[in-house]
């Protein structure tokens, strides 16, 4: 099998020749910038460049190089943006970790050592304070109440950092030729790699209810005021249909896999009913992979930190083919329960490996006994892509990423 | 009569009903009932109710901020008649998120589960330098320090806050309990937190525990 029928077999649920493996084809399966600087030095590779393609949590998008190196079976269509050497400049992060950003990212750096993001007209939409790594949202544009209509929703979108600063290729969506360039760009990264092919499309629903209510009002709002939320969900769904059908008319024959965003889970629980889900949230999320699905020949991916187990059913008949990141430790959430349960009906894209304790705190062994025993719970029969839970965070040593795909290896 | 207005303040704070929160408190207090049994009967039961519910998994994070913030809604009308009155607060805590950290709402929540179990809450908000922590023990005498942080980096934030409680000779005057993603009983044990709690409702346990213990 090459790369791409490794990954399609798993979605298949057919046995793959070996276990597939994800890093950087999201912005939640990948590696942090100064992980990835570490880590590029353990490996006696200091000339690979650590481009920030994600800059709000300040992720970098591995080169061809690393990926060969670790064998990584799918990548982001979005890395076929930027690709010229004036599409980025060289910058130290505050702790002195050389990286480069995109040339349309110029953060503010602050005397009290905060780093600002103003958008074009001065307003700060992103703080990332001394000591921290990754930057906060700090506009939330409908935090004093919901507007009579959602016609502005185009126009304070942007204000949310998530989509005004958004990853490749959505920081190319302003260009007047994007789509078309979209799919030329796709159909020349199809042609170089035999590896499958992730597009992240968001069109979240729950989470746009918390970016622009903040998540606290939002939480409230789902229990006291459904009326308002099902008005923005509407709206907040026909602008995402307006995008899908941009996204399958122009990838959706190259792409193999669309990655929806929604955060529902917190550790303990998942953030609302399953009733709530399904009055609010599950018929929306329906229209939209059902519009997928009938127009594209992509598979449905939906990422959702948290124990999410009590929405699950739900969220298969919603029609989530795929689910991220399999957060292992979230109430729950133990691997070979979601595999004996849900194992037939879903694809866990993540699980690999804890990320919370074990890859960034433990050794080398644990780190390769975590893995070695998720993979035995998670991989059997298919319906498992190897991915860290979540992305690789700055304190984890290199000998620990290493220690870990040496352990995969022992599956493929 | 009485049980008639308390039952009205349990159930606006049980069911989330958060307009309704106030005017029924005010209907008790102008019926005479004293702070304390408004505050005890009706609004510290109640969210004993929500913890329970959570905890049995009936009530979700969604529902448990709903009650908080009618819970909240309530002491709005209450407080003033608290501070005339002789309520003995179930202690004092101050709580925050530690530096470099803007990550609040779950240690908000937190806050709102302590005050809806009679704890006299100072909340010193996001990213919270140590120096801000030791004026705060100074100024408010708490029994309870909290500290909330939700990433493995700015994490460390809690040894040096505990550090700098140290060096000001305050460590041995206030418990510390500590809580967030990244943190276990095991971190808790590492930094020689007094305890740790998972998530809000526990928070709130553990707390009464502390006090009661001494």
């Amino acid at each position: 099998m090459n790369a791409r029928e490794r990954v399609l077999a798993a979605i298949r649920h057919q046995e793959p020749d070996g276990v597939p493996v994800d890093l950087g084809s999201t912005p939640s399966s990948g590696i942090s910038a100064i992980a990835h600087y570490h880590l590029k030095h353990a490996l006696g590779k200091a000339h690979w460049p650590t481009q920030v393609y994600d800059v709000v949590q300040q992720i970098a998008q591995p080169n061809d190089e690393m990926l060969d190196l670790f064998r990584i079976d799918v990548v982001d269509i979005g890395r076929a943006f930027d690709d010229r050497p004036e599409d980025w400049y060289a910058i130290n992060l505050p702790d002195g970790t050389p990286v480069h950003f995109p040339t349309w990212f110029k953060p503010s750096p602050q005397p009290n050592g905060d780093w600002e993001v103003f958008n074009q007209d001065n307003v700060r939409i992103a703080t990332m304070p001394l000591g921290a790594t990754f930057f906060d949202q700090t506009c939330f544009p409908y935090l004093d109440g919901y507007p009579a209509d959602f016609s502005d929703l185009p126009t304070v979108m942007p204000l949310v950092h998530w989509a005004g600063l958004a990853h490749s290729p959505w920081d190319h969506a302003g260009d007047a030729d994007f789509w078309q360039q979209l799919r030329a760009r796709a159909l020349a990264l199809r042609a170089s790699t035999d590896r499958a092919l992730m597009i992240v499309i968001g069109c979240n629903l729950f989470e746009w209810g918390a970016f622009l209510r903040r998540l606290d009002n939002f939480l409230v709002d789902i229990v006291t005021d459904p009326g308002n939320v099902e008005r923005l969900l509407d709206a907040l769904v026909e602008q995402h249909l307006k995008t899908l059908e941009k996204v399958c008319a122009a990838v959706g024959d190259i792409a193999d896999i669309a990655r929806f965003g929604d955060d529902l889970g917190a550790d303990q629980g998942p953030f609302m009913s399953p009733k709530t889900y399904r009055q609010l949230f599950k018929p929306r999320h329906k229209i939209m992979t059902d519009y997928v699905k009938q127009h594209s020949s992509m598979h449905t991916f939906l990422h959702s930190c948290g124990s999410i187990y009590k929405l699950l059913p739900d969220l298969i008949e919603a029609g989530f083919e795929i689910i991220n990141p399999v957060q292992t430790i979230a109430r729950d959430m133990e691997p070979a329960r979601l595999k004996q349960e849900f194992g037939k009906h879903l694809t866990f894209w993540g699980g690999g490996v804890d990320t919370r304790f074990i890859l960034n705190r433990g050794t080398p062994a644990q780190v390769k006994d975590n893995v070695r025993a998720n993979i035995e719970a998670l991989a059997p029969g298919g319906g498992f892509v190897f991915n860290t839970v979540h992305n690789i965070l700055p304190d984890v040593p290199p000998a620990n990423i290493i220690a870990m795909f040496e352990a995969i290896d022992e599956y493929r | 009569m009485e049980e008639e207005l308390l039952d009205s303040i349990f159930a606006a704070i049980l069911d989330g009903d958060i307009p309704a929160a106030p005017g029924a408190v005010q209907a008790a207090l102008d019926a005479g009932l004293s702070a304390e049994t408004i505050l005890n009967e009706g609004m510290i039961a109640a969210m004993s109710r929500v913890g329970e519910l959570y905890e049995a998994g009936d009530y979700y994070v969604a529902e448990m901020f709903t009650s908080a913030k009618a819970l909240q809604a309530g002491l709005s009308i209450l407080r003033p008649h608290l501070q005339n009155s002789k309520v003995q607060a179930a202690g004092t805590v101050v709580i925050g998120t530690v530096k470099g950290d803007m990550h609040d709402i779950g240690k908000n929540l937190v806050a709102m589960m302590l005050e809806g179990a009679g704890f006299q809450v100072h909340d010193l908000g996001p990213d919270v330098h140590p120096s801000r922590f030791v004026n705060a023990v100074l100024e408010h005498k708490p029994d309870i320090v909290a500290l909330s942080a939700l990433l493995t980096t700015t994490m460390p934030a809690m040894q040096t806050t505990i550090d700098a409680l140290s060096a000001a000779g305050l460590r041995d005057q206030v418990k510390i309990i500590v809580g967030g993603a990244p943190v276990n009983d095991e971190y808790a044990e590492h930094i020689h937190a007094d305890g740790y709690a998972p998530d809000a409702s526990q928070a709130v346990t553990l707390a009464k525990a502390m006090v009661t213990n001494g």
